[in-house]
């Protein structure tokens, strides 16, 4: 017979099996994977993730994430810039769309996970008004989502690229994808443990 | 709480999204126990899960096979004829220069889904012959790791908003990859979404380690 505490079994991040956290070293039972070996550091590494992320955003929105060249005249848009462009032009759904999925998402992922490595240190949200479980599982399940613009360019760049017309990726494009793929990586370094420990 | 040994932890279950605690109880088959507290599905119940996921997998790789060979898109602009293909379109963004971007691309869209889907076969396969412990193991965990990165799903609406964007300037045909496309997004999401990596774990138990304890 063994006792448990209820507040000590964790869920392994790989396999989702129930696990008794006992600390720093722990191997799930049933996959033998780590859960968050990395626990000295605890916050360090989906910060430092985030924070790349972040950094790649900025010239994500300055720099042209389209470029048309049509009949030599080379014309640059960037993500605002194709939103306003397609808003104006009576593509009002797709402007939405392309607005939700490359800023609305990353800016909401960024603050949400702001917040949450944040209220994991200091004491803020104890009150348990906000379910950040459940704020974290939103993380997880709307970011990949902001990788639309990417695919989109993608698919023009292949698809237009004749004698007079053609339409190339931006310096935008590559900078948008490294931000997602550290958003990305940034909620999953994320330590869920963090969150019961502090409630 | 007061636990035999550890096994026994294997009758408790966390909710995946709101990390509530369960114990898992016995259900009708076909049917699925929902959360308590947030109402999301903490497992379903199918007798028939390896034949279920065994020739679903074996669907979706025909039709990711199907949707890779043919024209995905066909516009006519200004009188020329351009065709994309899933390949096509990444391989387009390296003899751009775009190495980073056609790398994350040719592997959300095209390694991760094939990955997944040969893994699946090959995992429900041994399931069904009641081989390879330790592989399946493995395997298991390497689907885990790979399925929050595949983003077929993803590609297919940006298909369409990439064609709405060219409304007005070209006329559009629909290519054969399109259609298998959608076919093997629909298996995708049923595959990834439905059948849980936490069942096929239990089925996994039920199949090699219940000898000792029933």
């Amino acid at each position: 017979m063994i006792d448990v505490n209820e507040d000590e079994l964790i869920r392994c991040p790989t396999c989702e099996a129930v696990n008794i956290n006992k600390g720093q070293d722990n191997t799930c039972r049933r996959c033998g994977s780590s859960i968050y070996k990395y626990m000295h550091f605890s916050t360090q590494k989906s910060w430092a993730y985030l924070i790349t992320a972040m950094i790649a955003y900025i010239p994500a929105n300055l720099y042209p994430m389209l470029i048309t060249n049509q009949f030599g005249v080379v014309e640059g848009s960037t993500i605002m810039g194709g939103i306003i462009f397609l808003w104006e032009h009576g593509s009002e759904p797709i402007a939405i769309i392309i607005f939700i999925a490359s800023i609305f998402i990353p800016v909401l992922k960024f603050l949400i996970l702001i917040y949450l490595l944040i209220s994991v240190k200091y004491p803020i949200g104890k009150d348990k008004k906000v379910d950040k479980h459940k704020m974290y599982y939103i993380t997880e399940a709307i970011g990949p989502w902001s990788m639309i613009d990417v695919f989109v360019v993608a698919i023009l760049a292949a698809l237009i690229h004749l004698v007079n017309v053609e339409i190339v990726a931006g310096t935008a494009a590559t900078a948008f994808a490294i931000s997602v793929f550290f958003t990305l990586l940034a909620a999953h370094a994320f330590d869920e443990r963090l969150i019961k420990e502090n409630n | 709480m007061k636990l035999e040994n550890e096994d026994a932890l294997d009758n408790l279950i966390i909710c995946h999204e709101c990390y509530t605690l369960h114990e898992e109880v016995a259900i009708k088959d076909g049917t699925k126990a929902l959360c308590t507290k947030c109402g999301s599905i903490l497992y379903r119940y199918d007798s028939r899960l390896v034949d279920h996921g065994l020739s679903l997998s074996i669907a979706g790789l025909i039709f990711f096979v199907l949707a890779n060979v043919f024209p995905l898109v066909q516009i006519e602009i200004l009188g020329h004829e351009q065709f994309i293909t899933i390949p096509k379109t990444f391989i387009a963004l390296f003899d751009n220069g775009f190495y980073v971007v056609g790398l994350l691309c040719a592997f959300l869209i095209f390694i991760f889904p094939l990955m997944i889907f040969t893994i699946n076969i090959v995992l429900f396969a041994l399931l069904k012959l009641k081989k390879g412990k330790n592989f399946t193991r493995e395997l298991l965990v390497l689907l885990s790791h790979i399925k929050p990165w595949s983003m077929s799903d993803i590609f297919l609406i940006s298909i369409l908003v990439a064609l709405v964007k060219l409304i007005g300037y070209a006329q559009i045909h629909m290519g054969t990859s399109f259609w298998a496309l959608i076919l093997f997004v629909l298996i995708d999401l049923y595959i990834t979404k439905r059948i849980q990596v936490s069942e096929i774990w239990m089925l996994r138990k039920r199949l090699f380690l219940s000898k000792g304890h029933r």
